[in-house]
C-alpha cells in the first residue's frame, strides 16, 4: 500500500524542513525542497536522485507558481504540500514596526497562502492530495509575551487551514493543522528568530521571556524532530485525519490549559453574552 | 455607575458597532474619537457637533496618519483610556479562489490597522499606567466558517494577537479584551461591505451555497447592535474585564462547539502528540 508520493515541502534546508527531505528519500518519495538559496539547501540536503532542490521566494506567486510545474514536471504529479516556512519574531507589539510586522506575516502568512493557491489546481484535478500547515501552540494559545505579532500569524495559519479543510474535502483533498510545540530546532536561534530593532525599556516581561527563550529554553527543548516529522508523514496514510494535530506534550498540555481558561471565561460571561438578541 | 469619563477611540465608526458605540458613548457623557473614512460624513451620520467628539477621517493602513489621529485625540482630551478596533469587514470565498492582493487587502484593514492603532495608543497608556484595548474579532476567529477562510485567518490573528498583547502590557495596568460577535443586524453583509472573490472558481459549489446561506440573514440576523455595544462599554469600565467576550447566542453555542470538536481531535491523535519527545 505504499505508493511512492511526490511532496512539496517548502522552509527546508534546515529544521522540520530538512528533516521531511531525509525521512522521505530514505522512504523512497519524491521531495520537491524548497528555500531561500539553492546554496543553502545543496549544502544542507545534499543531492539524490528522487530531490528536486528549487530557490523559491514564497512572497513572489509567480516564483512559487514556477515551483510547482518544476515539480509536476519532474515528477508527473504533485501529493502532498507542507507549508513549514516560517519564523519566529520576538518583541512586544508596541516595540515592533509596521515593517518588521509586516515581514512576519510575509513568510508566515501570506507565502503559505501563495503556496495553497498555486497547490490546489493540481490536488482538486487529480481528486486527491493532503496538505500540512504548520502552524504552532502560539497557533493555539497566545500569552508567549513578546510574541504576540508572532502568535497572530500563527493563529491566522490556524483559522485559515481550519476552513480550507472544509473547502478541500469535496476534492478528497486532506488537510493538516500542525501544532508543534517546543522542539530542538534552530527556530530560537540568532540567524532564525528575529528581534525587535528598537527596544523600549518599560517591557521588562518581554526581555525576561526573550531570554529565557534564548538562553534557556534554545537547546534544551523537549521535542524531537525526528519523532515529530516521522509522525507527520504517518499522518498521510490516515483515512480520515483529523485537522488539528498538536505535537509535543508540551503543545497538548498548553492546549488543555487554554480551552479550560477559555471555557470558564465562557462560563462566567454566558448570561451578558446570551443577551444581546434583539 | 459609569461616574467616570473616560477618553474612547473607536475605529470603524460610520456604522454598525462603531456607530452604535459612539452614540451610546456620547449619552453617557464620555469623550469619543471616532475614526472612518469619512470624518464629515461620520458628523453628518450622527447629527452630534459637541465638544466631547472628535470625528477623524483615517486611513488605518497609514502608519503615521495613525500615530497622529491619536496624537491629536490626545492633545484634544488630555488622555486616551479605551482603544476600539472595530473596523474590519467580511470577505467569503475559498483561499484558491482569492488573489494575493484580496487577503493583503483584508489584513491591511481587519489587522495591520488594528495593530497601527496599538502601537500607538500604548505610549499614552503605558504613561499611564492605565488603560484597555478592545480588539473587535468575530466568532469566526474562533471556529472559522467554512467559504470564509481568509476572513477567518484575519479574525483568528486578532485573537493571538490580543491574548499576548494581553502578557505584553499586563505589568503596566492595562488590559486586552477579544470580542468575538455572531451575527448582529448591521450592514456587514450587504453589498457595499461584504466583499466577494473577483475570480470565483465554479468547482467550489459548497463555499457558494455557503454563503447564499449566510447572505440570506442580510437584515435578519438575530443580534441586535446596540445591545452588543452596551456591553461592550461596560467592559470598558470594568477594572477586570474579559479577555474573551463572545456576543450573541450563536456565536455562544459555536464555541462550544468548537471546544468539544477540538477536545475530541486532541484526544483521538494524544497517544502519538505526546511521543514525539526526546
Amino acid at each position: 500500500m505504499n505508493i511512492q508520493k511526490t511532496w512539496f515541502i517548502t522552509g527546508a534546508s534546515k529544521g522540520f524542513g530538512l528533516e521531511f527531505i531525509k525521512q522521505l528519500l530514505e522512504k523512497g518519495d519524491n521531495v520537491a525542497a524548497t528555500s531561500r538559496t539553492l546554496e543553502g539547501l545543496t549544502a544542507a540536503a545534499g543531492t539524490h536522485q528522487n530531490l528536486l532542490s528549487l530557490a523559491v521566494n514564497l512572497t513572489d506567486e509567480q516564483s512559487v507558481a514556477d515551483a510547482f510545474k518544476q515539480t509536476v514536471e519532474r515528477f508527473g504529479s504533485v501529493d502532498v504540500v507542507v507549508n513549514n516556512a516560517g519564523f519566529g519574531l520576538f518583541g512586544a507589539v508596541e516595540e515592533l514596526s509596521d515593517a518588521e510586522a509586516r515581514n512576519n506575516f510575509d513568510v508566515n502568512v501570506f507565502g503559505a497562502l501563495n503556496v495553497v493557491r498555486q497547490a490546489m489546481p493540481y490536488l482538486r484535478a487529480q481528486k486527491n492530495g493532503h496538505i500540512f500547515n504548520i502552524s504552532s501552540i502560539g497557533g493555539y494559545t497566545g500569552g508567549f509575551a513578546g510574541f504576540g505579532i508572532y502568535c497572530a500569524t500563527k493563529f491566522a495559519v490556524s483559522g485559515f487551514t481550519e476552513a480550507l479543510a472544509v473547502e478541500a474535502k469535496p476534492f478528497n483533498i486532506n488537510v493538516t493543522l500542525v501544532l508543534p510545540g517546543y522542539f530542538r530546532t534552530n527556530f530560537l536561534e540568532s540567524d532564525s528568530l528575529v528581534t525587535p530593532k528598537n527596544i523600549i525599556e518599560d517591557y521588562k516581561g518581554a526581555r525576561e521571556s526573550q531570554e529565557l527563550h534564548t538562553q534557556q529554553i534554545n537547546n534544551n527543548q523537549p521535542g524531537d524532530p525526528v519523532k515529530g516529522v516521522a509522525e507527520m508523514i504517518k499522518m498521510v496514510e490516515v483515512q480520515n485525519p483529523p485537522v488539528y494535530f498538536f505535537l509535543g506534550s508540551d503543545a497538548v498540555e498548553m492546549a488543555g490549559k487554554k480551552i479550560a481558561s477559555v471555557e470558564e471565561e465562557i462560563a462566567a460571561w454566558k448570561s451578558n453574552s446570551t443577551a444581546t438578541n434583539f | 455607575m459609569q461616574q467616570q469619563v473616560k477618553t474612547w477611540f473607536i475605529t470603524g465608526a460610520s456604522k454598525g458597532l462603531g456607530l452604535a458605540l459612539v452614540k451610546q458613548l456620547l449619552a453617557a457623557g464620555q469623550k469619543v474619537a471616532a475614526t472612518s473614512r469619512s470624518a464629515s460624513q461620520l458628523i453628518e451620520n450622527l447629527g452630534y457637533t459637541g465638544d466631547d467628539f472628535l470625528s477623524i477621517s483615517l486611513n488605518l493602513t497609514d502608519d503615521n496618519a495613525v500615530k497622529q489621529a491619536i496624537a491629536q485625540t490626545v492633545a484634544t482630551f488630555g488622555s486616551i483610556d479605551v482603544l476600539i478596533n472595530n473596523a474590519g469587514y467580511g470577505i467569503g470565498g475559498s483561499l484558491e479562489e482569492l488573489s494575493d492582493n484580496e487577503v493583503r487587502t483584508a489584513f491591511d484593514v481587519n489587522v495591520f490597522g488594528a495593530i497601527n492603532t496599538i502601537r500607538h495608543t500604548l505610549p499614552y497608556m503605558r504613561q499611564q499606567r492605565n488603560g484597555h484595548i478592545i480588539n473587535i474579532s468575530s466568532i469566526a476567529g474562533y471556529a472559522a466558517g467554512s467559504g470564509w477562510s481568509a476572513y477567518a485567518g484575519t479574525k483568528f490573528a486578532l485573537f493571538g494577537l490580543t491574548e499576548t498583547l494581553a502578557e505584553d502590557v499586563k505589568s503596566f495596568g492595562i488590559k486586552a479584551t477579544v470580542v468575538a460577535p455572531g451575527a448582529f443586524r448591521t450592514s456587514f453583509l450587504t453589498d457595499e461591505s461584504i466583499v466577494l472573490p473577483q475570480s470565483p472558481i465554479a468547482d467550489y459549489e459548497d463555499v457558494r451555497a455557503s454563503y447564499s446561506r449566510t447572505l440570506s440573514y442580510n437584515g435578519n440576523q438575530a443580534g441586535d447592535p446596540e445591545k452588543a455595544a452596551a456591553l461592550m462599554i461596560e467592559a470598558g469600565f470594568n477594572p477586570n474585564p474579559p479577555l474573551h467576550l463572545f456576543l450573541g447566542t450563536d456565536a455562544y453555542n459555536r464555541a462550544m462547539a468548537k471546544i468539544e470538536t477540538i477536545t475530541a481531535e486532541i484526544q483521538s491523535l494524544k497517544s502519538i502528540s505526546v511521543s514525539t519527545d526526546y
